[in-house]
């Protein structure tokens, strides 16, 4: 289901502008889903992210 | 006349015209100028309805529609919208919503001809959302996005069921929509499973009786349109689609509506949006509607909610108090108050008042409400002396009256639907006063000293 791990996320930067936002954990090891910065648009794989912040309790 | 929001908007005007601002002035939605200017007024304290008469769309031209938010921002309003009196908007109001969602106004069929929202008519590739003017509420929403309800039919019972549900904009006919909706997404996993296109239909304005009988706690199966006519006080006109005749029935008093498809497995990123939460919802995947008419009255209305704040709050709070208030009494009795309060986001904390039974019925009280309630995440019960609408009261007895280490149970591993600190956990305060140890008592000023000294009575007149 989409809605899966919907109370934990994961932070991602994006690699054209930069700009630091979060993500479902559902989606951190999706390999065929591209996110989407809401500042610039670019459309980027997970792994692209120059930092990610998964820490969780 | 059938009830509608320009009428609604034009009465307000007539009967209170203190709750009403109107807005001339050419403003940039996607700029965050509806938004920026809305959170203003909050902060003075001020929440009226604002029709905002000249909006830009997404093409940045001057849209057709205007644009109108705050329409459920406080509870006066909410109450005015049911006919209801504003000196009532209290518990009374929620006990009122929560009579109607017992009762049912079958909704009548009229013509297309007879129907204002067919005046124009978009079909195909003539539609292009972008000359509406949507939206952009946070700084960092992913795009403008369309905050009102959606209607979806079931394929093998024939009903229709209404939610709140985002709609993001990712193309001129191409919408994803973040159904998340229990019975919503029961609606769209049938059609899904047989590899069938879902209709849908988004509803950008009517008069806000409609919308909020549609948010009624009803038992899935339950024909919205049909509950939605007991809270307007009229049946509801119905009028066939555009896109799917007579299968699919559309309000004929609505102010626009856009009809699509959703696609059977695609999914589109969304978010992030500025939520209920005040918190940012996290990018994620969700369906797609592939935009098939558009259809709309002669100078219509886009309606918006301004998300995490108290439009928003009141729409999904005021249904559940009067729910909750009936579930516990039904299986209790004794539950005197029941409030979803704004710091709470009128979704995660919820304050019950009740005739104290004995040890340990405050805690079958909680548990009754976290269960009835999916979102809520707090339940603090309190004695039928304190009013759970005001805050400083409730919070006075948990201070004073709760013992950490016996009165507070936290409910490990139970399923959460919005990212909080707490994440899959809910708590139970049990702030009412110890009746099985020696516990002082409250402080009290004869009642009939009360209402021998009233200060009208009393204070000098300057």
């Amino acid at each position: 289901m989409d809605s899966a791990s919907r109370e934990r996320i994961f932070w991602v930067t994006c690699p054209q502008c930069e700009t630091k936002y979060y993500v479902d954990y559902a989606l951190r090891f999706r390999k065929d889903v591209a996110l989407k910065c809401p500042c610039c648009q670019r459309s980027f794989a997970v792994s692209e992210s120059p930092e990610i912040d998964d820490r969780w309790l | 006349m059938p009830k509608n929001l320009r009428q609604y908007i034009s009465q307000l005007k007539e009967q209170y015209p203190e709750d009403l601002a109107e807005i001339s002035r050419t403003v940039r939605p996607v700029e965050f100028e509806v938004t920026a200017l809305l959170e203003q007024l909050e902060r003075q304290q001020k929440y009226p309805v604002t029709h905002f008469k000249s909006a830009e769309n997404l093409f940045g031209e001057k849209s057709n529609f205007s644009l109108v938010s705050n329409i459920f921002a406080t509870r006066e309003l909410c109450a005015n919208a049911l006919d209801f009196p504003r000196s009532q908007a209290k518990m009374p109001l929620s006990l009122e919503y929560a009579k109607r969602e017992r009762e049912q106004i079958k909704a009548v069929e009229v013509s297309s001809a007879e129907a204002p929202v067919k005046a124009n008519i978009q079909i195909g590739e003539a539609v292009d959302v972008r000359t509406l003017p949507i939206v952009k509420h946070y700084e960092m929403d992913l795009s403008p996005v369309i905050t009102m309800a959606i209607i979806m039919k079931d394929p093998d019972e024939g009903f229709y069921d209404m939610s709140f549900i985002k709609t993001f904009y990712d193309g001129p006919r191409r919408l994803p929509v973040t159904i998340h909706s229990p019975h919503l997404e029961r609606i769209l996993a049938k059609y899904e499973a047989r590899g069938q296109r879902a209709p849908i239909i988004n509803i950008l304005g009517h008069h806000p009786a409609f919308f909020l009988g549609g948010l009624s706690l009803s038992p899935y199966g339950t024909n919205d349109y049909d509950a939605i006519g007991a809270f307007l006080g009229e049946p509801v006109r119905l009028t066939p689609s555009e896109t799917w005749g007579s299968d699919f029935m559309v309000p004929a008093d609505a102010e626009i509506i856009i009809e699509g498809e959703v696609i059977p497995g695609e999914r589109a990123i969304v978010d992030p949006f500025g939520e209920v939460t005040r918190h940012y919802q996290a990018q994620c995947i969700r369906p797609v509607m592939e935009v098939t008419a558009m259809t709309h009255k002669d100078n219509a209305i886009m309606q918006d909610i301004f998300s995490g704040h108290r439009g928003h709050w009141n729409l999904g709070g005021i249904p559940k108090e009067g729910s909750l208030y009936n579930s516990a009494n039904r299986k209790f009795g004794g539950v005197r108050s029941v409030h979803l309060p704004y710091s709470g986001c009128s979704r995660f904390t919820c304050y019950v008042s009740m005739e104290k039974g004995g040890e340990g019925f405050a805690k079958l009280i909680g548990m009754e409400m976290l269960t009835s309630a999916r979102l809520l995440q707090w339940c603090v019960v309190v004695d039928e002396d304190i009013d759970p609408f005001d805050e400083t009261d409730v919070m006075w007895a948990v201070f004073t009256q709760t013992n950490p280490n016996r009165d507070v149970t936290v409910i490990n591993n139970a399923r959460a639907f919005f990212t909080t600190a707490m994440g899959n956990t809910k708590v139970i305060i049990d702030a009412t006063r110890p009746t099985d140890i020696a516990f002082p008592e409250k402080i009290k000023i004869p009642q009939d000293a009360i209402e021998r000294m009233k200060p009208e009575d009393w204070i000098d007149r300057k």
